[in-house]
């Protein structure tokens, strides 16, 4: 049933707005399509899971992806401002725990951002090579910029300073 | 009756015409005022010919005020070929969702710009697959508005085998999104919905869940929510606002969103 439906809604899946796309896919699309294929993503096609009467399904509810993911990122968000308030007000000489937390709530929040980018357009089941390589890209420059953030602020003059110092030169 | 001879009326009497009855051998004739319509045609049985915009005139005086009025018009005495859906012209149904002049709305509900030598452009509802003409396909959209079970869900009836009966203020939560026709003009005007339809609900599906979410009447409120509990289905919005812009019936689907957010953020 839903391979049949697969080869009735192919007929259909020409009709994109791009016409280099259409030529692409007539180029492309295989002639049959294996029922192990439903649930694939296919560029250019409708791929229904189940008939067209099954009502779509849900991924494993995860409330470390959804509500608390949510939640964490519009605190750290309004935290944020405040917090960049406070550093600059203060001397960052002296209080370099305060210089430490607002650079690693920058590299976090960054983070957070350029994620909900690589899961809009290069989500893994889209791009199975370039998704889980941008995925670890920004998880090893996020890694990488938290060291450097470290190392600057106990080794160096810290984040607050080298941008009043950079305003001021 | 104004061939009779003008009697002398004396003035002393109120006349309900302030001007003089004129009467005119023929009807009066409007002067031609041709607008060009635009409208993207693709046939599915030509497959491999590209899609192209096909050039319509129309003379507005001999036609109604609406885009819809104007393509059946075209319809009727120019091109029989063209396609599109339509049915209660009056903003009800939902049919005649497409994609005017860049905006998403009713055919049916959108005046034809009058403006001289200004032409109208008429796409299928944006990032959808084409069946023909401006006929998207909605299968996608209806499965997932099927997903959210979108009826009453309360296995224990009221003790005296009457209705539900719901307080008048939590009545009033569900002004605003009852009235949603699901034309689907907001969820395709969404580049979250463009880019993830497979996977993320869109504007006017997670405005029907909070329709259910919100009905003091239903007892799976916990179970509606937590389906929206993952990184996909809900957490695509970013407030981008493109539905409530559009929406044709002038309903606010991102405030449902929002609400939907806070009470999971508050659970």
């Amino acid at each position: 049933m839903a391979s049949s439906s697969l080869a009735s809604s192919s007929k259909r899946a020409f009709a994109r707005r791009s016409p280099a796309f259409t030529k692409f896919l007539l180029a492309s699309r295989p002639a049959s399509t294996k029922p192990d294929d439903v649930g694939l993503y296919v560029p250019g096609g409708p791929v229904y899971k189940g008939t067209v009467n099954d009502p779509t399904t849900f991924p494993t509810p995860s409330r470390t992806h959804g509500s608390h993911h949510w939640s964490f990122e519009r605190l750290l968000s309004a935290a944020l401002i405040p917090l960049t308030g406070a550093a600059f007000a203060t001397s960052p000489s002296v209080h370099p725990v305060l210089d430490g937390i607002l650079g690693m709530s920058l590299v976090v929040h960054s983070h957070m951002g350029f994620d909900s980018m690589v899961v809009d357009y290069l989500h893994p089941r889209k791009f199975p090579v370039l998704g889980p390589t941008a995925t670890w890209t920004l998880r090893s420059a996020t890694v990488t910029a938290l060291i450097g953030i470290y190392q600057f602020n106990t080794n160096d003059i810290g984040l607050t300073e080298l941008i009043s110092k950079v305003w001021s030169a | 009756m104004s061939l009779l001879p003008r009697l002398p009326v004396p003035r002393f009497s109120r006349h309900f015409a302030s001007s003089a009855a004129r009467a005119l051998a023929t009807p009066v004739q409007k002067p031609v005022l041709n607008k060009e319509f635009k409208i993207y045609r693709w046939n599915p049985d030509e497959p491999a010919k590209k899609p192209t915009l096909q050039s319509y005139t129309i003379d507005l005086n001999q036609t109604g005020p609406m885009i819809l009025d104007a393509l059946i018009k075209i319809k009727n005495e120019i091109d029989p070929t063209l396609t599109f859906r339509r049915s209660c012209r009056e903003g009800i149904c939902g049919s005649c969702a497409m994609n005017i002049d860049g905006q998403n709305t009713l055919a049916c509900l959108c005046r034809i710009d009058r403006k001289e030598g200004k032409d109208s452009k008429i796409y299928p509802l944006p990032h959808m697959y084409v069946v023909k003409d401006l006929v998207p396909d909605l299968t996608q959209f209806y499965k997932q508005y099927k997903s959210i079970k979108p009826y009453l869900q309360n296995p224990n009836p009221p003790a005296d085998g009457k209705e539900f009966l719901q307080s008048p203020e939590d009545r009033k939560k569900l002004d605003g999104m009852y009235e949603c026709i699901l034309c689907a003009c907001c969820s395709t005007s969404c580049p979250s919905y463009w880019w993830n339809q497979d996977e993320y609900l869109g504007p006017a599906t997670l405005m029907q869940a909070y329709r259910w979410i919100a009905d003091s009447r239903d007892s799976h409120t916990a179970e509606r929510r937590e389906v929206l509990q993952n990184e996909m289905s809900l957490y695509r919005c970013h407030t981008i606002f493109n539905c409530t812009r559009t929406c044709p019936k002038g309903l606010n689907p991102a405030q449902a969103i929002a609400k939907i957010k806070i009470e999971l953020a508050a659970e």
